[in-house]
């Protein structure tokens, strides 16, 4: 079974048409894959089917936008995957 | 249907919010400018005007859903398949299912009928925002009065 981590590469690969070797855990979704609005929704989407998540965007701009959190925190991927994860763990609980 | 003022639904046929599904009917006119152009001696719906439709459709079962409280905008139209021309005259029912209500963003299937064939469908994407100023809520209000909105999904707003 793929972990988040290459279930979630593999969706940026795909939906965004960047090379695999380009995506490393410590990318970020926006500086470093040049991600805009309107794909980050298509691998959006993708991860929310893939998991069976709702991933809270709007809370995460929120924050972020008020400074109590970085834009690394949610978008760096290894950080991505951390949030993923606990939002599976949730839904499992 | 007036299709120069972009008023694509004429009323909410079916509204199941629990089963995340609407029908509209929306009546094509015989007579548009937009047919003087499209096309000269043989007018025919544009396929875009097709997706608009499906996308306003689509829209409100997104509004409803949310109460009025917040506005669907357009975002991305994919696999779009214009199946069969519709002409002057022809009475379309469009129906659209939410496939996923995401975390500012919403994704329904929809289709359009017409003459009992299926003469478009798409996915349909939607960003879900606070309504970007009074005056556009206000006139949604009052448009979804006049497509027959329960005021059941209004009142929220």
């Amino acid at each position: 079974m793929a972990s988040t981590y290459e279930t979630v590469a593999g969706i940026i690969s795909d939906t965004c048409d960047i090379e695999p070797d380009k995506i490393t855990p410590d990318s970020h979704a926006i500086n470093d894959l040049g991600i805009d609005s309107l794909d980050f929704l298509d691998v959006a989407f993708a991860i929310d089917k893939a998991f069976g998540i709702k991933m809270p965007l709007e809370q995460w701009t929120q924050e972020v936008n008020e400074g109590k959190k970085t834009t690394d925190e949610y978008f760096v991927l290894k950080n991505l995957c951390k949030n993923i994860d606990a939002l599976v763990a949730a839904k499992a609980a | 249907m007036r299709l120069e003022y972009f008023q694509m639904v004429d009323r909410i046929t079916a509204l199941d919010i629990e089963g995340r599904r609407i029908v509209t009917a929306c009546q094509v006119p015989e007579q548009s400018p937009v047919f003087e152009g499209h096309f000269p001696g043989y007018p025919i719906l544009p396929g875009v005007l097709m997706i608009e439709t499906m996308a306003q459709t689509g829209g409100w079962l997104v509004l409803a859903m949310l109460g009025c409280t917040r506005m669907p905008f357009l975002m991305q139209v994919e696999k779009a398949k214009m199946r069969s021309f519709v002409s002057p005259g022809q009475a379309m029912e469009a129906e659209a299912h939410l496939v996923h209500e995401g975390s500012g963003y919403a994704v329904v299937k929809a289709s359009i009928t017409a003459s009992g064939k299926k003469v478009t469908d798409a996915e349909i994407r939607y960003g879900v925002v606070p309504f970007p100023n009074d005056t556009l809520k206000a006139a949604m209000l009052e448009t979804a009065r006049r497509v027959g909105l329960s005021e059941d999904y209004i009142h929220a707003a």
